[in-house]
C-alpha cells in the first residue's frame, strides 16, 4: 500500500502536469460545443451550434483537411517505403544516403514550409528548370492553389524521414533468414516482397500513415500558408470562427470534430492491428 | 577470394553495375531533394536588393548581406531571438524538475497501468495543436495567463515534457539492477547511490531529453501564436508573418535560417553522441 502511494507520488509532477492541461482544454472545448460555458452570451446548455455547425463551408472544410490528411499519409509512404526497402541491404553510400534522407526531420516545420515554397514559387527553381527544358510555356501556379498541392509537397517532404525512420525499424526486425529461405525455395524477389516482406511489416506501415494522418489532418500553419483561400483546414476554420469572428461556440464544435476524427482513425488504426496480427501466420 | 569470385554467373558484371549506377542515382536525387531547398534559402538570404535575382538568372548576379542587415535593423526578429531563447531553457528546466520524479518510476518500478501511461504521456505532442492552443487559452485569458512569459513557459512546458519524461524514463529503465544491487552491497547508501551510480548513467539521457525539449520549444508555432502574440513574439511567430500571402522572400530566407540553424546543431550532437534508443523513444515509438 505504502509503495503505491509512493508511485503516484513520484509519477504525480509530470503526468499530472500534462493531464491537468489536457483536460482543461477538452473540457472548455466540450463545454464551450454545447454552450454551457459561454463567453459573451447567456450560459445554457443547447445543441444550436451543433445543428448550425454544417454548412458548405464546413464540410468544404472537413473533405480539404482528409484529402490533405490521407494524401500526405500515403503520399509520403509511396516515398518512404521504397526507399527504407531500398537502405535495408547494405550497401556502398547507404549511410550518407541515410544521413542525407534524415535531415528535414531536423528542419522546423514552418522552415520547410518556406523551403518548398520557394522552390515551387512562380519563380521558384522548379519552374525554372522547367522553364529551361522546355518543359512548359509558362511558370506553374503551385502554391495557394486550389486543390493543396502547395500543402501536400511541404508535408511530404518533412514526413517524409519521419515515416522513414519508423519503416526502417521494423524491417531491421524481419530477419533475412526468412527472406533467404524463400527464394531457395524458388520465389522471386517480388514474390518475397509481396508474400513475405509487406505482411511482416504491415505494423509499421499502419503506424507511419496513422502518425502522418493525425498530424497533418488537424495542421494549421502549413495549410495557413500553402494552402487555398478557399476551402481552409479545419484547424484554420476554426481558428478564423474562434479568433477573427468570436463565434467560440462554432470554433469549439469544430475542435470536437478534429479531435474525435483523429480519435476515430486510431481506433480503425487499433482494430486494423489486431485483425492483422490474428490473421498472421 | 578470387576463387569464390569466379563461378559469378553471365551477366553478374552488368547487373553489378547497374546496381551501383541506381545506388548513385538515388543518392544524387536524394541530394537534391533535400539540398536544393535549402540552399536555395541560403542563396535568397544574401540576394542583393540593388540587383534582383530573377528568371532567366540561374543564380543571383550578386551576393550581399544587406538582406541580413535589414532584417535586423527593421523587424522585430532581435526581440523575438531572445524571447526565444529566454522560454526555451525556463521550459526545459520546469520539464526536468517535473520530470524527474514521474521519469524514474516509469523506469524503475513495475505497476499496473504503466504502459498506458506511457502511450498517454504522448498526448501532448499528438493532440491537435491549435485545438490545444486555442481552448486552453480560454483558460490562461481567465487565469490571466495570456501574453505573459509565465504562461508562455507553462504551455512549451507542456508541448515539451513528453520528450524529456519518455527519454528520462528510456534512461532510467537501461540502468542494470546488478549494478545498484552491487553498489548497494558494497555499502553505498542512497547519496553515494544517487551521485556514483545513478546521475552518471542519466546524464547522457537527460542531455538528450533537454536537447528535444529546448528544440519543441525552440519551435513551437501554435500556442505562441494563440496567447503570446503580439505581447511576445518568437522566431517561428516571426516567420509566419513573412509567409503566406504576405509573402517576403528575403526576409523568410533569413529568418528560416535563424530558426533552421540551432535546431540541426543541438540535433546534430544528439545524435552523434548519444545512443539511438533516445531519438526513437523521443519520436514515440508506439
Amino acid at each position: 500500500m505504502r509503495a503505491r502511494l509512493a508511485i503516484v507520488l513520484l509519477v504525480l509532477p509530470g503526468a499530472g502536469f500534462i493531464f491537468l492541461f489536457l483536460a482543461v482544454a477538452l473540457t472548455i472545448t466540450a463545454l464551450q460545443s454545447v454552450g454551457v460555458l459561454g463567453f459573451g452570451r447567456e450560459p445554457g446548455f443547447t445543441w444550436e451550434f451543433w445543428a448550425a455547425l454544417f454548412d458548405r463551408q464546413f464540410l468544404d472544410s472537413f473533405l480539404f483537411s482528409a484529402k490533405v490528411g490521407t494524401g500526405s499519409a500515403f503520399g509520403t509512404l509511396l516515398l518512404a517505403y521504397p526507399l527504407a526497402l531500398f537502405l535495408r541491404r547494405r550497401r556502398a553510400g547507404g549511410r550518407f544516403i541515410g544521413s542525407v534522407v534524415k535531415i528535414p526531420l531536423f528542419v522546423p516545420a514552418l522552415v520547410a514550409a518556406f523551403l518548398i515554397l520557394n522552390a515551387m514559387a512562380f519563380h521558384g527553381v522548379i519552374n525554372g528548370v522547367l522553364l529551361g527544358l522546355g518543359l512548359i510555356g509558362q511558370p506553374l501556379l503551385m502554391m495557394n492553389d486550389k486543390f493543396g498541392w502547395g500543402v501536400l509537397a511541404i508535408q511530404v517532404w518533412k514526413k517524409l524521414p519521419f515515416q522513414l525512420l519508423i519503416l526502417a525499424s521494423v524491417l531491421a526486425t524481419i530477419r533475412t533468414d526468412i527472406e533467404d529461405a524463400a527464394r531457395n525455395l524458388g520465389a522471386g524477389p517480388w514474390q518475397v516482397l509481396r508474400h513475405i516482406i509487406l505482411p511482416l511489416s504491415m505494423p509499421g506501415i499502419l503506424i507511419a500513415v496513422v502518425l502522418v494522418f493525425i498530424m497533418t489532418f488537424g495542421d494549421f500553419a502549413i495549410t495557413r500558408i500553402a494552402g487555398p483561400i478557399y476551402p481552409t483546414s479545419l484547424a484554420v476554420l476554426m481558428h478564423t470562427k474562434a479568433l477573427t469572428l468570436s463565434e467560440w461556440n462554432l470554433a469549439a464544435c469544430i475542435g470536437m470534430v478534429i479531435m474525435v476524427a483523429s480519435l476515430a482513425f486510431v481506433g480503425v488504426y487499433a482494430r486494423t492491428a489486431r485483425l492483422l496480427q490474428g490473421t498472421a501466420p | 577470394m578470387t576463387a569464390l569470385a569466379l563461378p559469378r554467373p553471365a551477366g553478374g558484371l552488368p547487373r553489378l553495375s547497374l546496381r551501383v549506377f541506381l545506388a548513385a542515382l538515388a543518392a544524387i536525387l536524394l541530394l537534391l531533394w533535400t539540398g536544393v531547398p535549402l540552399l536555395m534559402a541560403v542563396l535568397w538570404s544574401l540576394v542583393d536588393p540593388d540587383k534582383p535575382w530573377s528568371y532567366p538568372d540561374f543564380l543571383p548576379p550578386s551576393l550581399s548581406l544587406a538582406q541580413w542587415q535589414y532584417v535586423f535593423t527593421y523587424s522585430s526578429i532581435g526581440r523575438a531571438v531572445a524571447t526565444s531563447f529566454t522560454i526555451a531553457p525556463l521550459a526545459t528546466l520546469l520539464a526536468f524538475v517535473l520530470s524527474l520524479p514521474t521519469a524514474y518510476a516509469l523506469g524503475r518500478y513495475r505497476f499496473a497501468g504503466k504502459e498506458t501511461l506511457k502511450l498517454l504521456i504522448l498526448l501532448p505532442i499528438v493532440m491537435p495543436g491549435m485545438v490545444i492552443a486555442l481552448f486552453l487559452s480560454r483558460a490562461f485569458d481567465m487565469l490571466g495567463l495570456s501574453q505573459s512569459l509565465f504562461g508562455l513557459v507553462l504551455g512549451h512546458t507542456l508541448l515539451g515534457m513528453p520528450f524529456m519524461l519518455r527519454i528520462l524514463a528510456t534512461a532510467f529503465e537501461a540502468i542494470p539492477q546488478d549494478l545498484i544491487d552491487a553498489a548497494r552491497n558494497l555499502g553505498a547508501g542512497w547519496p553515494a547511490l544517487v551521485r556514483r551510480v545513478l546521475v552518471p548513467m542519466v546524464l547522457p539521457g537527460l542531455f538528450a531529453g533537454a536537447i528535444f525539449t529546448f528544440i519543441a520549444s525552440l519551435e513551437e508555432f501554435n500556442l505562441t501564436f494563440v496567447i503570446g502574440t503580439p505581447t511576445f513574439e518568437t522566431i517561428p511567430t516571426v516567420l509566419f508573418g513573412y509567409l503566406g500571402y504576405h509573402f517576403v522572400r528575403t526576409n523568410a530566407a533569413v529568418v528560416s535560417i535563424i530558426l533552421m540553424v540551432p535546431s540541426i546543431v543541438l540535433l546534430f550532437i544528439a545524435e552523434r553522441y548519444l545512443k539511438t534508443e533516445y531519438l526513437s523513444s523521443a519520436f514515440g515509438k508506439l
